[in-house]
C-alpha cells in the first residue's frame, strides 16, 4: 500500500512540472465541455423562409404573419425574379411557402384549400422541425378560424423534465461522459507508453515494487485528477448549463468513481500496450473520443444505431455513464433504474485493468 | 518573372520532390493513415449519427375503455411512429416508468372520453412527453398532433357539426369547415437521410484534419530526428525546402477526395448531382488550408506527440462550429458570426450544395473565395513561421 501511494505521489509531482500536460489535464477539458454543450444542439430557430403569396389577400397576408410570429421561422424576401425553388437552391432560404390564389376565397366559402411548402431537406432533421413547425403553425389558424367549432380532440402535450427543451440539458451531461472517457485516458496512456518509449520502465523493475502495486499507483494518481476533472466540469455545468444533481446524489457519486477508474483503465492498457507515445495518442482518440461520442448516444438515441455498430456500443463505458448522468441531472432519478450499470462499468474496468496488467508483466522483456 | 519560374522548377527542386515521395513510399504508416481514419469516420459517422424517430416507446392509461380511445391509440401506433410499450392501471404508475427513463411518451386519455366525443365536445387527452433529449421530444410532438389533426379531420368529416337554425327549427344544415391542407415537399433528400447530411459535411472536415495531421508529423519528423540541419546544409532554399515537403503531401491528400467520395457513394449512396471540377477546386483548398493548420502546428512542437496534443486544442472548435454534424442555426446566436472564418463551413457548404443540389459556381463563389482567403492566410503564416525557425 505504502508502494502504490508512493507511485502515485510520484506521478503526480511529475505531471505537476509538464505545463503542456497540465493544460491539457485540467483546462481543455473544461473548454471542451463549454464549447460542446453549447456548440451542439438541434433546436434551430430563425430559420429562413421565402414566401409566395399569388393571392394576396388579407386572409394570405393573416397566415403569413402566423409564419412570422413563430421562432423557428424568419421570413426572407423573395426577389421578384426569383422561383422559390431558386431561393433554395442557391441557399437564400431553407423553406418556401406557396399560398395559392383563391387562398382567401375558398377559406371564406368554407372550402379545403392546399398550402405548398418546399423544405430543404440536405439536413434531414432539421426538415423534420420544419416539417413539424409549418404543420403546427397551420393548424392553429385553422382551429382559430373555426373558433366556433369544438375540435374532436385536443391533446395537451406536456414536456417532462425539461419544458424548455434546452438542448444543453441534454447535450451536457453526454459532452460530461465524453471529455471523462478522452483526456483521464489520454494522461494515463501517455504516462504509460513514455516509460516504454524512454526505457525508464526498466528502472521500475530494478525497484522491490510488483506490476500489481506500480499499475494501481499510476492509476490511482489519474483517477485522482480525473476526479478533479470531474468536480471541475461539475461547477462548469451548474454555472453555464444550470445543471445539478437531483434527487439521490449516490448513484451518480458511485457511477463516477467506478467510471473513472474505468476510463483511466482503458488509457493505462493503450499506454502498455503502445510503446510509443504519438500511437498511443491517437489509438485514445479513435477509441476514447470518437466511439464515446458517436456511440455512446451521446447525441442522438442509442436506439437508433444500426447492427454491427450496435454490438461495439454495449462496450462502451461512456454509453453506461450518460445513462446515470441525465437520471442524475435532468430526470432527478434514483437506483431504480441504474442499478445494473456500476456492475457494467466495474466489469469493463476490470477488464481493462487485467490486460495491463498481464501486459505491464511482460513489459521488461520487449524493452 | 520568367527567371522565377525557372528557378522554381529547377532541377534541385524536383530533386528534393523526388526525395519526399521516396521517403513517403517507405512510411507505409503514411499510407495507411491517409486511407483508414477517412472511411471509417464517415462510416461512424454516416451510421451513427441518426436522428431517426421511429417507435417511441408510449406508455397508456386508458381509463374510459371505449372504442372511441381504443381509435385514438391505433391512430397514433399506424405510423410506426409509436409503438404502446404497456397499459397502466393508474397515472401513477405510468409516472414512474417515465421517470425511470423506459418511455418515451406517456398518453391518458379521461373516463369521459366517449361522452365527451359523443356530445360534440372536445374531448381532451394527456401527452406527457420525456423531453430530456429535447429534439426527440421537439419531433414527437409534432408527430403526436398532425396523427390526432387527421383523426380529427377524419372524424369532422364523417360527422359534420350541425347548425340548428332558430327559424328553421325543423332542419339542420352542415356547417362549413375552412381548412387549410398543407403539401410538404422535401428537396434534396426526399428521404431525409441524415447520412447525406453528414456525410457530404464530414468530407471538409476530414480533409483539413488529414491535412494537418500529415503536414505535422512530416515537418516535426526533420525536425526531431535533427535531419532538418542536413537539408540546410543544401544549396537549396527555404522556400524551396517547403514547398518540395508540402507538394507531394498535397498530391496523395487530394487522392483522399476520391477515396471519400467513393465511400460516401457506396456506403450511404450519396448522390453527386453537381460539377466535379468545382468539387475538386474546393477539396483542394480545404487540403491546403489543414496542410497550413499542420505546418502551423508544427513549428510550434517540439515532438510528435506535442504536435498532436497541440492539434486536440485546434481540430475539436474547428469541427464542432463548422456546421457539419449539428446545424448552425442551432448555435447560440453571438455564435454563429464566428463560424464564419472557419474553413470546414465553407467547405460544407460547398460540398452539401454540389452533392445534394447541384448548385453550380456562381452561386458558390463567396465560399469558394472565404475559404481562398484562409488557405492564403494559413500558408503564408505558417511558410513564413517555418522559414524563420530554418534560419
Amino acid at each position: 500500500m505504502r508502494r502504490i501511494i508512493a507511485q502515485a505521489r510520484k506521478e503526480l509531482t511529475q505531471v505537476g512540472r509538464d505545463k503542456l500536460t497540465l493544460t491539457l489535464a485540467l483546462f481543455l477539458p473544461l473548454v471542451l465541455l463549454a464549447l460542446m454543450g453549447t456548440a451542439i444542439s438541434l433546436s434551430v430557430t430563425d430559420l429562413p423562409i421565402v414566401v409566395q403569396d399569388l393571392d394576396n389577400s388579407p386572409e394570405s397576408r393573416r397566415y403569413i404573419e402566423a409564419f412570422r410570429n413563430s421562432l423557428t421561422f424568419r421570413i426572407v424576401e423573395l426577389p421578384t425574379d426569383e422561383q422559390p425553388e431558386e431561393s433554395l437552391l442557391d441557399n437564400h432560404a431553407r423553406g418556401a411557402i406557396i399560398i395559392p390564389e383563391h387562398f382567401g376565397r375558398d377559406l371564406e366559402r368554407g372550402m379545403n384549400t392546399e398550402v405548398q411548402f418546399l423544405v430543404d431537406a440536405s439536413d434531414a432533421n432539421t426538415a423534420n422541425i420544419m416539417r413539424g413547425a409549418s404543420t403546427a403553425i397551420t393548424l392553429n389558424f385553422v382551429k382559430n378560424m373555426r373558433s366556433a367549432i369544438a375540435v374532436p380532440i385536443k391533446a395537451d402535450v406536456r414536456m417532462w423534465y425539461n419544458p424548455g427543451r434546452e438542448s444543453s440539458t441534454y447535450i451536457a451531461p453526454g459532452m460530461l461522459a465524453v471529455g471523462l472517457s478522452l483526456f483521464p485516458p489520454l494522461l494515463a496512456a501517455l504516462a504509460m507508453s513514455r516509460e516504454g518509449e524512454q526505457k525508464t520502465i526498466l528502472q521500475v523493475y530494478v525497484s522491490s515494487i510488483s506490476a500489481r502495486e506500480y499499475l494501481l499507483g499510476k492509476i490511482g494518481a489519474y483517477w485522482l485528477i480525473a476526479v478533479g476533472e470531474w468536480v471541475l466540469s461539475m461547477i462548469l455545468a451548474y454555472f453555464l448549463f444550470g445543471l445539478s444533481i437531483k434527487g439521490d446524489p449516490t448513484p451518480f457519486v458511485v457511477c463516477t468513481g467506478i467510471y473513472l477508474f474505468t476510463t483511466v483503465s482503458f488509457g493505462a492498457m493503450v499506454g502498455v500496450a503502445i510503446p510509443n507515445q504519438a500511437a498511443a495518442i491517437q489509438a485514445v482518440q479513435i477509441a476514447g473520443f470518437l466511439f464515446s461520442y458517436l456511440l455512446s448516444g451521446s447525441i442522438f438515441p442509442v436506439s437508433n444505431i444500426p447492427f454491427p455498430f450496435s454490438i461495439i456500443s454495449r462496450i462502451i463505458p461512456a454509453r453506461y455513464y450518460i445513462v446515470v448522468a441525465r437520471d442524475a441531472l435532468v430526470r432527478s432519478g434514483d437506483w431504480s433504474g441504474v442499478w445494473h450499470i456500476p456492475l457494467i462499468l466495474l466489469g469493463i474496468g476490470m477488464f481493462f485493468f487485467m490486460v495491463a496488467w498481464r501486459n505491464t508483466r511482460k513489459m521488461q522483456v520487449n524493452a | 518573372m520568367k527567371e522565377l519560374f525557372y528557378k522554381f522548377l529547377s532541377l534541385r527542386w524536383f530533386a528534393l520532390i523526388r526525395k519526399e515521395f521516396n521517403q513517403i513510399k517507405r512510411n507505409k504508416r503514411l499510407v495507411i493513415m491517409l486511407i483508414i481514419p477517412p472511411t471509417m469516420n464517415i462510416i461512424l459517422f454516416g451510421f451513427a449519427l441518426n436522428p431517426t424517430v421511429t417507435n417511441l416507446q408510449l406508455g397508456v392509461v386508458d381509463e374510459n375503455q371505449s372504442v372511441e380511445s381504443r381509435e385514438l391509440i391505433s391512430a397514433l401506433t399506424e405510423s410506426q411512429s409509436f409503438q404502446v410499450a404497456k397499459y397502466y392501471l393508474s397515472d401513477n404508475e405510468l409516472n414512474d416508468d417515465l421517470t425511470a427513463g423506459n418511455l418515451d411518451a406517456g398518453l391518458i386519455i379521461p373516463n369521459d372520453f366517449a361522452k365527451k366525443r359523443l356530445r360534440g365536445e372536445t374531448a381532451e387527452v394527456q401527452l406527457i412527453v420525456d423531453a430530456v433529449n429535447s429534439n426527440t421530444a421537439t419531433i414527437v410532438g409534432g408527430y403526436a398532433s398532425r396523427i390526432i389533426n387527421n383523426l380529427n379531420q377524419q372524424i369532422l368529416r364523417a360527422n359534420p357539426p350541425k347548425v340548428s337554425l332558430q327559424t328553421f327549427a325543423v332542419e339542420q344544415i352542415p356547417r362549413k369547415l375552412p381548412n387549410i391542407t398543407p403539401h410538404v415537399a422535401l428537396l434534396y433528400n426526399p428521404g431525409l437521410k441524415n447520412s447525406w447530411f453528414i456525410v457530404s459535411g464530414l468530407i471538409g472536415a476530414l480533409l483539413v484534419i488529414q491535412g494537418s495531421i500529415v503536414a505535422a508529423a512530416s515537418m516535426v519528423k526533420e525536425k526531431e530526428v535533427g535531419t532538418i540541419e542536413q537539408l540546410l546544409m543544401t544549396p537549396a532554399e527555404a522556400i524551396e525546402i517547403i514547398t518540395a515537403k508540402i507538394a507531394p503531401i498535397f498530391f496523395l491528400l487530394t487522392m483522399d477526395i476520391f477515396l471519400a467520395l467513393f465511400v460516401a457513394k457506396i456506403a450511404f449512396g450519396v448522390p453527386f448531382l453537381g460539377l466535379f471540377v468545382i468539387f475538386l477546386l474546393g477539396g483542394c483548398l480545404c487540403v491546403l488550408s489543414g496542410i497550413g493548420i499542420g505546418t502551423l502546428i508544427a513549428t510550434l512542437a517540439k515532438s510528435q506527440q506535442q504536435a498532436q496534443l497541440i492539434s486536440f486544442f485546434v481540430m475539436p472548435p474547428l469541427v464542432l462550429l463548422s456546421g457539419v454534424t449539428t446545424p448552425i442555426e442551432a448555435m447560440p446566436k453571438w455564435l454563429q458570426p464566428v463560424t464564419n472564418v472557419n474553413p470546414i463551413r465553407h467547405f460544407g457548404i460547398i460540398s452539401r450544395s454540389i452533392m445534394l443540389k447541384g448548385t453550380d459556381f456562381s452561386i458558390l463563389y463567396p465560399n469558394f473565395l472565404a475559404l481562398a482567403t484562409f488557405c492564403i492566410i494559413v500558408v503564408s503564416i505558417s511558410m513564413w513561421r517555418f522559414r524563420k525557425q530554418l534560419q
